[in-house]
């Protein structure tokens, strides 16, 4: 099967490899485009196949050329509430880290605090 | 060696995410950089014309079928470092008022607005039915994009979508984030 990703972080989406990228700059949530815009959602899906039958070389790129409008800078796919994971880190901040560095905490480390996880690791 | 296609225009892959998001993006690529490829990246060429192609689309958005089991949205409150890593079959004539949104990190009423922005099946038809492509799969396919572990995804959750998909005799596949 060959396959193609459509993403709006195309510099994250490269980085882990995928055969074919189509890179749009739309917010997440709506990468075919705004609600309702048929036509345009119709644009992106035809792009996105058709820049899968145009790439050859694994690990490419092609750059969709379609501009998010003015008028829909306020749509947004934000959650009505905050997600676990950021709450959780507000309230445990030095698991910062393990975030950024996708190193998920031991169950009995993340309700620790640094000197308690420490202590608990001598 | 991999091309920019359409090269004109460079998608700015950090227009639309707060400071911390794009913090954590740069962190993450850091992470692949320092990884490296442990294998080349995969290649399966385009085996028929995109009319005769059978075409699926997967979304990571935790899109389910309200008649469908429900995305584990409280195993994610309960443990924040976990996401649920199954997957749910959608019909190829979904629409929004038959699916459900379970992302945590998403409004749900994207789906409400419009399904076809996260997930685009009506446009999928319109083009099978303009003799674009040859056909709409079957079925189509969601998963819970938040997967900090994603070894279950990897190992079971995957290759099992792999193979619905090919009974489905599906060649080509869009995958779109949430």
């Amino acid at each position: 099967m060959s396959t193609i990703t459509l993403s709006s972080i195309p510099d994250l989406t490269s980085a882990v490899g995928v055969p074919r990228l189509a890179a749009i700059e739309y917010p997440l949530g709506y990468l075919l485009g705004q609600p309702g815009d048929r036509m345009g959602q119709t644009a992106v899906l035809r792009s996105t196949l058709q820049a899968l039958a145009e790439i050859r070389e694994p690990g490419s790129v092609s750059h969709l050329p379609f501009e998010w409008p003015a008028s829909a800078r306020r749509l947004s796919a934000r959650p009505p509430k905050t997600p676990p994971i950021s709450k959780y880190l507000l309230r445990h901040p030095w698991l910062i880290p393990n975030l950024f560095s996708r190193e998920v905490p031991a169950p009995n480390q993340s309700e620790l605090e640094p000197q308690q996880a420490g202590a608990s690791a001598s | 060696m991999s091309e920019n296609l359409q090269a004109s225009r460079q998608v700015d892959s950090y227009r639309f995410l707060d400071r911390l998001t794009q913090k954590l993006v740069r962190s993450w690529i850091e992470l692949e950089a320092q990884r490296g490829r442990s294998a080349e990246i995969p290649w399966t060429p385009l085996s028929r014309p995109l009319a005769d192609s059978t075409i699926a689309l997967i979304s990571s958005a935790g899109l389910a079928l309200k008649t469908d089991r429900p995305f584990d949205q409280e195993g994610e409150r309960q443990n924040p470092w976990w996401g649920d890593p199954s997957y749910r079959i959608l019909p190829r004539t979904a629409t929004a008022e038959d699916v459900k949104l379970y992302h945590l990190h998403i409004h749900p009423r994207v789906v409400e607005q419009d399904l076809n922005t996260l997930l685009p099946l009506q446009r999928l038809l319109e083009l099978e039915d303009g003799g674009e492509i040859g056909r709409s799969a079957a079925h189509h396919y969601s998963f819970m994009g938040y997967t900090l572990q994603p070894q279950v995804l990897l190992e079971q959750s995957t290759p099992a979508m792999i193979q619905h998909m090919k009974q489905d005799g599906v060649n080509v596949v869009v995958l779109v984030p949430g």
